[in-house]
């Protein structure tokens, strides 16, 4: 990513050299200006994602890992303890 | 970025609104590192109106209607005193001060705004709003840092600061939301055609306010901004029609916004289109919207951010991992310490209590655990096999145990784990229903026990 490319960028439009500096009141989760005003689709997100689909980028929240066997082991040791324990 | 006047020049030649707002942008650049300086000392205040008018216009040759002309000239005469607070910084610092900085500029924006009110100013010139908005806001923030730094040096023991830190620390801040909605006004109530109208000047001016709303902590008033929006949006140019970085900082603030309003579904489709639209190099900005893009996934479809989508985030893959994990495996003990470790951070970015909604989906993982460790009915000849939908509450409580790690000597509690149940019913995230005197948990047949999860 080039980053560096965007502050390089800025620089002349809007960000002036003397604010670069962080200063205590620049808080850092403000959303901040561009340094374009517009640009191409295919400079935004979509436009580099294939398809322009995010579908992979998001994954299912539940696991069937392969320690599946594992668990019904562990599963079994607990029960016994529950059932001891009543 | 040239000189100021040159900048003005070809703006002016050229209609371009941005290279004229680049005038009115009070920085000295590496290139040009006398720009304000130069500036500064090419008049003083007992000649330069009269300056101005020759430089800006007679010598560049530039020819505009007489009302048109002499605003520019107070606008410039205005921005001419504001160059000269900020110039006191590089050559008599024990002098210079952000309050007058801030206040020159405050008059600098005033002028502007009468300019476009009042003085003939063209639509086309509106990205000088812009660039002045911006600064007020830049200036706003820095004098109240000087105000209350110098109160604290003033009462050095802190003994004066809780009374009145309170109520002042922001001051020039709020003065300058009410000059920045006055040009969200004068964008809004533009009644030109709209090939030559202010209302392109509107999102960008909103985006201003919603920062500052935020920073002030009065977020409940950026609901009057987008009332008065919604009143006009008949007469508004699609959103698509504008700049992306108006678009993409406007939906990101109304995507944060309903977020805050516990509005997740809402949220997560306009931080998805903030997030879709955004310049793929604007980093921050990319971290910032998927800050709030991913309680909005788990709350809304359950789903967790990739590897890969937060390789680039390594904040966000510190921030999130440990929680996402534990959501996967159904680690009930692992799910509560990464809340509790991330609690501060959770809570600044007020996103805690859409994550506190995950250990219902890590609990819900954990039980389906114990479905599928259930296997198979018998299968019954030629048909396709059946999991076992008749599950024992014990064997909940024993992965209850497992999830919480819990220890020897604790006890499970079984009318807990009924309750865990039936949490997870009633949210629709289990289906089935608990046999009580049979000590029996009954799960729906035919793939739809934990509905969407494929079992």
């Amino acid at each position: 990513m080039s980053n560096t490319q965007t502050q390089d960028k800025a620089e002349p439009s809007q960000q002036p050299q003397q604010q670069q500096k962080p200063s205590v009141l620049e808080e850092d989760d403000e959303f901040e200006d561009f340094p374009v005003e517009d640009w191409p689709q295919d400079e935004t997100e979509q436009g580099t994602t294939a398809n322009g689909t995010d579908a992979h980028l998001w994954e299912e929240s539940w696991d069937d890992d392969d320690a599946a066997e594992d668990f019904s082991k562990q599963l079994k040791e607990e029960l016994k303890k529950v059932d001891a324990s009543r | 970025m040239g000189s100021i006047f040159d900048d003005f020049k070809d703006g002016q030649k050229l209609g371009s609104g941005h290279r004229l707002a680049a005038a009115l942008t009070p920085v000295s650049t590496s290139a040009n590192p006398g720009r304000l300086q130069s500036f500064y000392y090419f008049s003083n205040a007992a000649h330069v109106s009269s300056d101005l008018r020759y430089s800006l216009f007679q010598a560049n040759g530039i020819k505009l209607p007489k009302q048109e002309q002499n605003s520019w000239v107070d606008i410039f005469a205005a921005y001419w005193s504001a160059v000269g607070e900020l110039v006191r910084f590089e050559e008599a610092p024990s002098r210079a001060s952000w309050v007058k900085v801030f206040n020159a500029w405050k008059e600098t924006a005033n002028q502007l705004i009468r300019g476009y009110s009042t003085g003939g100013l063209q639509a086309w010139t509106i990205p000088c709003l812009y660039v002045v908005g911006r600064y007020l806001r830049h200036f706003a923030r820095r004098a109240d840092a000087e105000l209350s730094s110098q109160e604290a040096d003033g009462f050095g023991d802190g003994f004066q600061d809780d009374v009145s830190s309170g109520l002042e620390k922001n001051a020039k801040l709020e003065e300058a939301t009410r000059v920045l909605n006055r040009m969200f006004t004068l964008c809004l109530t533009d009644r030109s055609p709209i090939e030559d109208s202010r209302k392109w000047g509107i999102y960008d001016t909103t985006n201003l306010l919603f920062k500052t709303y935020f920073k002030l902590n009065t977020v409940g008033l950026s609901k009057n901004l987008l009332r008065a929006l919604n009143a006009q949006s008949a007469d508004l140019p699609d959103l698509s029609a504008f700049p992306k970085s108006h678009t993409v900082t406007f939906k990101y603030y109304i995507g944060v916004i309903h977020f805050l309003d516990e509005n997740y579904a809402e949220a997560e489709q306009h931080l998805a289109e903030a997030w879709k639209m955004c310049h793929r190099n604007a980093m921050k900005n990319r971290e910032l919207i998927l800050t709030y893009l991913i309680p909005c996934h788990l709350v809304t479809t359950h789903t967790l951010p990739s590897k890969k989508l937060l390789a680039p985030f390594p904040r966000l893959e510190k921030l999130y991992r440990p929680l996402c994990n534990c959501i996967k495996s159904g680690d009930l003990g692992g799910f509560d310490a990464a809340m509790s470790a991330g609690e501060e951070e959770f809570v600044k970015r007020r996103i805690y209590l859409p994550l506190e909604r995950g250990r219902d989906i890590a609990l819900r993982n954990l039980f389906r655990k114990v479905f599928i460790a259930g296997g198979f009915e018998e299968p019954k000849d030629g048909q396709p096999p059946i999991r076992r939908t008749r599950v024992p509450v014990a064997e909940f409580a024993a992965a209850v145990r497992i999830g919480t790690h819990a220890d020897e000597r604790s006890r499970v509690d079984i009318d807990e784990v009924e309750c865990l149940l039936s949490n997870l019913i009633y949210k629709g995230l289990m289906k089935g229903y608990i046999a009580r005197e049979r000590g029996m948990v009954v799960l729906s047949k035919g793939g739809s026990a934990f509905p969407g999860t494929g079992v």
